[in-house]
Parts: C-alpha cells; structure tokens; sequence
C-alpha cells in the first residue's frame, strides 16, 4: 500500500478523533477501540484493528481526562500502533509495545498545545476591549480547533511516514525534567486560574469559605462533590439563619451589623 | 459585606436602560445551546480550561442583547458581557447546555432590569454549579456509561465483532446528545422562573451569598484536589521526606501556597503573561533541580 495515502488516511483518522471533545459532544470517538476499527476501515484490515484496539482499550478503559489532569494520550498511541500493526504484518500483540511510546510523546505534545492555546484567554480580552468580538470568537472555534487538529495529524503522519524508529528515537530525546517540568506546569497554571477566579470571588468577609472548603479535601479527603453538596446545604442553613424570613427583621438586623469603616477590598 | 457589595453595585448601575433582546424561535436558540455545547473545548486550554468555549456558546444570546453597537453605552456593556464569560471555567462537557441556558436567561434578565440584578450573580452561580454537576457529570457519564459501553464494545470487539466498536459509541453517545439537548431547554426555562422569584424582596442578596459560599467552598476544595504538585525533596539520606513533613501539617500545602502566591501577585496588578510564562519557567526550572513535581 502506499506510503503517502496511509500516512494521509491514518492522520486524518487522527483528526477525527481529536475533534470528538472539539467539536462533536465528546461522543467517544476519542477511545482507542474507536481510533483503531477507523483506521482498519481506512487500511482495508478490520480484523487486526478489532483486535488491537480491544486490547488498547481495556487498558487504557480507567484512564480518563478529569479536570486539568493529562494522562498518556493513549489514543493517539493506539491509532499509530493499529496502522503500525497492519502495515508491517505484526500481530496486535506488538501494538502495546508501539502504543505507549507514542502515548507518552502525545501527552508531551498535548501539554504544550494546551499551554499555548491559554495565551488565547489574554488575546480574547484585547480584541473584546476594542470592540472586536467575532475575531475573539473565532480564536475559539476556528484556531483552537486547528492547533488541535495538527497536533494530532502532523506527529501520526510523520509517524507512519518516517517509522517507528523514529518515534522511539524523538522521545528518548526528551530528558526527563523537560517532560516531568512540563507537567509541573500543568499544575502550576491551574493555580494561576483558580487565583485568577479567587482574584473575583474572594473578600474578606467570605475567606472563611474558602478554607473550610480547602480544608476538607485537604485533611478530611473528601472529594470536590461532596465539598459541593455540604456547601449548599451550609449555605442554606446559614442564609436562613443570617436572613430570617421577615424582610422588616432583616432590616434591622442589618442595620446593626452594619460598620461603616469597613473594607471589602 | 456582601449585602454592601450589592448595594454599592445597584448604585453605580442606576442609570443603565434597559434592553430587550431581539427576538429568536425556540429551536433555533435550543441548537444554538446544543451545537456550542458541542464544541466548547475547541480551545480547551491550562488556564482558563473551557472559558473561551463558555463564551462562545454565550455569545449568540449577548449578540441579541446587545445588538446596538452604535450606541457607546451598549458596545460597552457588551463588553462588560464578553468580559464576564472569560473567567476560568470547566465542566463535564454535556451538561453545560444546562448552565448556558440557565446563565443565557439571566443575562437577559440583568440587560431587561439592570437596577436590580447584580451581574456578579451570573459568574458565582457558574462557579457554584460547575463543581457539582462535573462531579456527578463526570462519574455518570465518564466514569459509568463510559465503561459499561466501551467494556462490552471490546469484548466484542476482543471475538473480532465489528458491532463492538458500533455498540460501544451508540451505548455512550445517545444518552450523552440526550443531555446536551434537554439540559439546555431544561435550564432556560429554569432559569426564567427563577431570576423572576429573584426580584423579590432580599432574595438576590441571599442567593448571591449563598453561592459565595458554594463557589468558595468549591474552588478551595478543586485547589486541593485538583492541583497536584508535591516536592521529592530528601534530607538526611531518605530519613526525613519533606512532603511527608508537609503532609503531617496539612496536605495539598504547595498547591495552596502557590495558588496564594499567585492571587497575591494579581493583588499586586502582575502582568498575566508575565505570570504565565514566569509560572512556565519556574516549573521547568524547579523540575530540573528536583524541587517540585
């Protein structure tokens, strides 16, 4: 088979999927059985995709991207790894061992689309404060959408041009603090948002909140939901409390608490 | 205080007319709830995580608020609109429609009586609602429908079944556009019952403090849980782990800190892209010394 149209077919495949979370609902095109049976359509081997990618799938089936975790693009590692498998003849056991390489250069490459794509937020302010507002849009859905479109096409096209070697050979390349500091950085910039939402919603009033939130998930372990469903309940007990029923009550109780020195910041 | 807060924004927006958006059918805005929903992560990035995407799919309801641009009070109220809509945000993807219809419904209710609506409240109830509904969203959908599906697509498709993989998106991908729909019509028309109980004596207030609290709460919890950075730092040839010495005071202590720093450094008006790239540098330069991970 051609070289070029498969490198051409399997990377398009590639596209297909990262524009499941983009543009299609995340309907779950983006698994790697799904990525797999595509690319033994495009290939003309439904077989040895269906049993490959029901390997890389139950695998890679607790794996899911939560909040602003990145994990092994195993996605895109088991497309290359199917195409891989059927291009050179190997059976879909060798597909494991193609895949996770490829899954760890995903994540590195998904990492770094991610951190550019957050100098979109900046721009989008600078073209809504003069006045340009479908430019700002289209930062969105038109060039969000093609950054994650070539970080898929380019490195599987590249893949299934140029080799495995080739692969294996670029992410061995990559020291080991580069990757583990890129993933540092992840986190790093989820603290600058959730600053940049505290920077809105905090006052000193209502800091306590904060912290009994901070505090249990930090000592307590009890996840971001049920922080949540304690949140609400609390915060029905004590607008209750804080707000009676009566609005002439109210008034009064407000005029009491009421301290013109103070400041909210 | 934040009654004050209130006060103190009801006043300086006395003089702002009120608007009626322009006019839409019914289906055309419910596909507009549907389809934006759809391609909310198109940006989906490390800071603001899916807050292009929110305005985005915000974008057609302010467009048909203020649709005057000609008028200077308008273009800088929408502004003020597009502004609200950056803030970090993220959320389990289908059930955004749900809150896009809820928060497209207020902010036709704050352009229509901008007196008595603070728009504060639109940004806390975005924040108030998205841990909750990403937690249940994400464990029903991602952590439950999403194995169940894909568990039997690959044992089909392990016995060389094409219905594997077909089954699989089918199971998953129904009930999901299911949501996207229903959540969007379900949350408008909630959303219009419910910023009219608003107007009501006190309630605004009330509401607006009961999600501080609810937002607050949830993002102190999303920063100890959802930033993961530890140090692998040693003394004493492995004897004293620092993170250990950390975690006995209390856990998630560097995501704190370093979350606070930040809100610090905003406080002292940084430069966002000096602390993006600052925040970049100092990652990969903590990584190599082995500092942080």
């Amino acid at each position: 088979m051609n070289q070029l149209y498969a490198a051409v077919a399997v990377g398009l495949v590639g596209v297909i999927c990262i524009m499941d979370s983009r543009m299609l609902g995340r309907l779950s095109l983006e698994r790697p059985l799904i990525g797999a049976t595509m690319v033994g359509i495009v290939l003309g081997d439904i077989p040895t995709a269906l049993a490959a990618g029901a390997t890389l799938e139950l695998m890679s089936i607790g794996l899911i991207n939560v909040g602003a975790a990145m994990i092994p693009d195993m996605n895109m590692g088991s497309i290359v790894a199917t195409a891989f498998c059927i291009l050179t003849g190997a059976g879909p056991e060798a597909a494991l061992t193609i895949a996770v390489p490829v899954a760890a250069f995903g994540q590195a490459i998904g990492l770094a689309v991610r951190m550019v794509l957050a100098a979109f937020s900046h721009k989008t302010d600078v073209l809504i404060d003069q006045g340009k507002f479908k430019q700002a849009l289209h930062l969105h859905i038109i060039w969000g959408n093609v950054l994650y479109a070539l970080m898929y096409f380019v490195p599987i096209f590249l893949a299934i041009y140029a080799g495995t070697d080739l692969v294996q050979a670029i992410v061995g390349m990559i020291p080991d603090w580069v990757t583990s500091g890129l993933g540092l950085a992840g986190n790093v910039l989820t603290a600058l948002g959730m600053a940049l939402l505290l920077n809105i919603m905090l006052t000193k009033k209502m800091a306590l909140f904060f912290f009994v939130g901070f505090f249990a998930a930090s000592f307590l372990s009890i996840n971001v939901t049920a922080v949540a469903i304690f949140a609400v309940l609390l915060a029905l007990i004590l607008s209750d409390i804080k707000f009676h029923d009566g609005g002439s009550q109210l008034a009064a109780q407000s005029a009491d608490d009421y301290d013109p020195l103070e400041d909210d910041d | 205080m934040v009654e004050q807060t209130v006060g103190a924004q009801a006043s300086e927006t006395t003089e702002l007319k009120s608007l009626e958006p322009q006019s839409v059918s019914e289906n055309k805005r419910l596909w507009q709830f549907f389809w934006r929903t759809w391609a909310i992560q198109a940006s989906w990035n490390y800071e603001g995580q899916m807050n292009l995407g929110f305005l985005y799919s915000i974008a057609p309801t302010l467009d048909r608020i203020y649709a005057d641009e000609s008028d200077p009070e308008i273009l800088q109220r929408k502004k003020d609109a597009y502004h609200r809509h950056t803030a970090l945000y993220n959320i389990t993807q289908q059930l955004n429609s749900f809150v896009l219809g809820l928060v497209a419904s207020m902010e036709e209710e704050y352009a229509r009586d901008p007196k008595n609506f603070n728009p504060e409240v639109i940004n806390s109830l975005k924040v108030s609602l998205m841990g909750p509904l990403s937690g249940i969203g994400d464990s029903l959908l991602e952590g439950t429908l999403r194995i169940i599906s894909f568990g039997l697509g690959a044992s089909l498709a392990a016995q060389g079944s094409i219905l594997g993989p077909i089954l699989a998106l089918l199971i998953s991908g129904i009930p999901k556009a299911l949501i996207t729909w229903f959540g969007g019509k379900f949350g408008y028309t909630l959303g219009a019952d419910y910023v009219k109980q608003l107007q009501g004596g006190g309630m605004m207030e009330r509401v607006m403090y009961m999600a501080s609290v609810v937002g607050l709460m949830t993002v102190g919890a999303m920063i100890a849980t959802m930033v993961g950075i530890t140090t692998p730092l040693q003394f004493q040839d492995g004897a004293v782990v620092l993170q250990d010495v950390l975690d006995g005071i209390f856990p998630a202590m560097i995501p704190l800190a370093i979350t606070m720093l930040f809100y610090w450094l905003l406080k002292k008006k940084a430069s966002l892209t000096v602390l993006l790239l600052g925040g970049i540098a100092a990652s990969l330069i903590a990584s190599f010394l082995g500092v942080l991970a």
